[in-house]
């Protein structure tokens, strides 16, 4: 951005304009820095929409989209990166690093930023729990400012004028617009910390886009020294656990049923089945609390931690919307929530809403859908003939 | 065996606005705290069943602690009527407009002042700020080793054994103590409160001067906390500007307090579900 371009952004947020003396704090620009994710070796996607959100910044900041991979014999993830928009791939490559452990990362992650001459301009995560469990430590270890669960981002000028702390008044002219819902998604709020390098942020899976991928995109990929301690290992992980789900026709299905704690029992599956057998192309959905308690297998659980799923019909019964659950479903195009509690947060965001008892409901729903079905069939004999 | 060594037990807790009550909310969707209803927040009753569980299963004590405004000792109150030992509420004019790197600055020091712990439990996030940074960055100035998102866990000898959540799956950890653990809200639900703790809390309410000696009550000054790492000066974010975005959605058509059978009806006429049946 030019100054030109500063000052007109300046003047139209400030109508009187007398206050020109304002100190400009132009910090040097730096690079933008995505922190990729893999899970036993596997790239998560949500490094792909970071590197997507990160060009853009990148494009404005007139610098480089830089990535920190750490893990063991990568080579191929490292290509994938420069692929999606990276132009410098930094390798942290150790087989201590192929599980994720807090202390081991965060020692390379910090060790890497103190090795730089020119901190990044800004440093990107994940929202998974690997970015929010590493993401936090690094920003306390810098003393610098993070923001959770972002869902837009951008770099734009800021003007300081609380006099609360007078060294930080004035123009901030490429500060992180770290844009996060707040209050129960009530409230968009946007967010700086242009004070101090790197400008830290996390962002939400699914919401970023990512680029396309161009096998003929050229990176630079640089080495970075793996100095790990004694009480790094303070902390162990015995086994990661990753339940493959099966070829289940959960996100290809156009209906999906889906069962919460509200089922009370796992055996209220069996009516959910039953609801679903009235659609032919339909699945059965779960939320995490009955797949933990072990009602029905992993690979139905739906949210953040499960699948994320986009039919067109989506009947949750007896699930009360946690955002855990609703950021895998919420892109369904229509939603109907049976809940007994009038307040339950899936009523929030659901098309359309029955307040009582899914075991009343449910029967009530199937033997009309049965009617319904039996009569657009006689009408379809009808018509053929 | 170490393991029969009397733990003793940190829990941190938050005073949160209770966004059920429409009551307190300002104009523009923002909460204003004089007025909101009060609670302890959701997440942090997991916090609380986990640290109780283990004194009761491995023995020792357990210390609640709070950051907030002189209200936030109602949180603490119920925190021992749960059976908590002690409270320590950390309440400072300069600590307002804290954000999570000031908030867990503040708490670190207040932590050393409480003394010698082997475990501290935070829950997951709080339903106010959502971040689920303070208790990383805790662990990071208390230079301690943490397990987010843990689900179950137990004490085998001197070490921990827990199980956290991940993407698609979980891990399972061994790790030394002192140890921070923020708790999912998949463990255990809070359990009722104790009989005990309520008598004594009654008993407490009558008798201010024991009720102090239970419930202390620091400031900045008395656990050497640095001012201008706490509140607006020591917090390297602002919020500069915030939008009313209305209820996501926010247009459930709700069909309630009819016949079940005129539910569904209406439901089933008024949705697309017919668009997707089989044709027999
Ligand atoms: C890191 C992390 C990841 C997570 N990932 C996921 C995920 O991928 N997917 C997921 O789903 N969750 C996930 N969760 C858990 C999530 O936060 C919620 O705890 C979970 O979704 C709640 O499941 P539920 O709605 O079935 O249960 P509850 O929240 O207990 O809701 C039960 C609902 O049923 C209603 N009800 C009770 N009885 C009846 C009845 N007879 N008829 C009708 N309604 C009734 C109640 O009113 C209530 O609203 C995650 C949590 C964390 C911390």
């Amino acid at each position: 951005m030019t100054d030109k371009e500063i000052k007109n952004s300046n003047t139209s947020q400030n109508t009187q304009n007398t206050e020109s003396a304002l100190p400009i704090h132009e910090t040097p620009r730096g690079n933008v820095m995505v922190i990729a994710e893999q899970i036993l070796g596997e790239l998560q996607p949500v490094t792909l929409e970071l590197l997507g959100a990160g060009r853009l910044l990148t494009d404005k900041l007139g610098t480089k989209l830089v990535c920190l991979l750490l893990g063991h014999n990568m080579a191929e993830t490292t290509k994938k990166l420069i692929q999606y928009g990276a132009d410098i791939v930094y390798v942290a490559d150790h087989p201590e690093l192929h599980t994720y452990r807090t202390l081991p990362f965060r020692r390379v992650v910090c060790d890497f930023l103190e090795s730089l001459s020119e901190p990044p301009h800004v440093t990107l995560l994940g929202s998974t729990t690997t970015g929010r469990d590493l993401a936090p430590r690094i920003a306390a270890h810098f003393e610098t400012g993070l923001t959770a669960d972002c869902t837009e981002l951008d770099i734009g000028p800021y003007e300081h004028k609380s006099k609360i702390d007078p060294s930080k008044l004035g123009l901030y002219p490429d500060c992180l617009y770290a844009i996060r819902p707040s209050f129960g998604e009530s409230l968009k709020a946007r967010i700086l910390g242009p004070w101090k390098n790197p400008q830290m942020a996390t962002t939400r899976p699914g919401v970023m886009i990512p680029l396309r991928a161009d096998p003929n995109r050229q990176g630079e990929i640089i080495t970075v020294p793996v100095n790990l301690k004694p009480e790094d290992f303070r902390l162990n992980v015995a086994e990661t656990v990753r339940e493959i789900a099966s070829a289940l026709k959960l996100t290809e299905a156009d209906v999906i049923i889906s069962g919460g704690f509200g089922l009370g029992t796992p055996e209220g599956f069996a009516l959910l089945r039953e609801l679903a057998s009235c659609f032919p192309n339909s699945a059965i959905g779960a939320s995490r609390k009955v797949v933990d308690l072990g009602w029905i297998p992993y690979e139905h659980q739906v949210g953040q931690t499960g699948k994320t799923v986009r039919p067109k019909l989506y009947i949750a019964c007896g699930i009360s919307g946690a955002i855990q659950h609703r950021v895998g479903m919420s892109k369904s195009s229509t939603i109907i929530a049976i809940n007994k509690d009038p307040d339950a947060p899936i009523f929030k965001f659901a098309h359309y809403g029955i307040v009582g008892d899914v075991y009343q409901i449910i029967p009530e729903m199937i033997k009309q859908l049965k009617c319904v079905e039996k009569e657009q069939g006689e009408k379809t004999i009808v018509h053929s003939h | 065996m170490s393991s029969s060594n009397p733990k003793d037990i940190f829990v941190l807790v938050k005073q949160v606005p209770d966004q059920g009550s429409k009551a307190g909310l300002n104009p523009d969707g923002t909460i204003d705290r004089a007025r909101a209803k009060r609670m302890l927040n959701p997440f942090d009753r997991y916090a609380l069943q986990a640290a109780l569980h283990t004194k009761k299963a491995y023995g020792g004590r357990v210390t609640c602690i709070s950051m907030g405004p002189p209200p936030a000792v109602e949180v603490l109150l119920e925190a021992l009527e749960h059976g908590v030992d002690r409270g320590v509420l950390l309440s400072d004019k300069r600590l307002a407009a804290s954000d999570t790197l000031a908030t867990a600055y503040a708490l670190y020091k207040t932590i050393l002042y409480c003394g010698h712990f082997d475990l501290i439990f935070c829950g997951l996030q709080t339903t106010d700020g959502d971040t689920a940074q303070v208790g990383p960055q805790l662990a990071e100035r208390l230079n301690l080793p943490q397990v987010t998102y843990c689900e179950d866990f137990s004490l085998e000898g001197d070490k921990v054994k827990a199980r956290r959540i991940i993407e698609g799956g979980c891990q399972h950890i061994i790790s030394d103590m002192p140890i921070l653990i923020t708790v999912a809200n998949s463990y255990h639900p809070l359990e009722y409160k104790s009989f005990r703790g309520t008598w004594k809390v009654q008993w407490l309410q009558r008798h201010p001067e024991d009720l102090k000696k239970v419930i202390t009550t620091v400031d900045l000054d008395t656990v050497g906390a640095d001012p201008e790492k706490c509140g607006l000066k020591g917090s390297p974010t602002i919020v500069a500007h915030t939008e009313k975005v209305g209820e996501i959605g926010g247009n459930c058509k709700m069909f309630e307090g009819q016949a079940i059978s005129d539910m569904v009806v209406n439901i089933i006429e008024k949705s697309n579900v017919k668009e997707y049946l089989k044709i027999s």
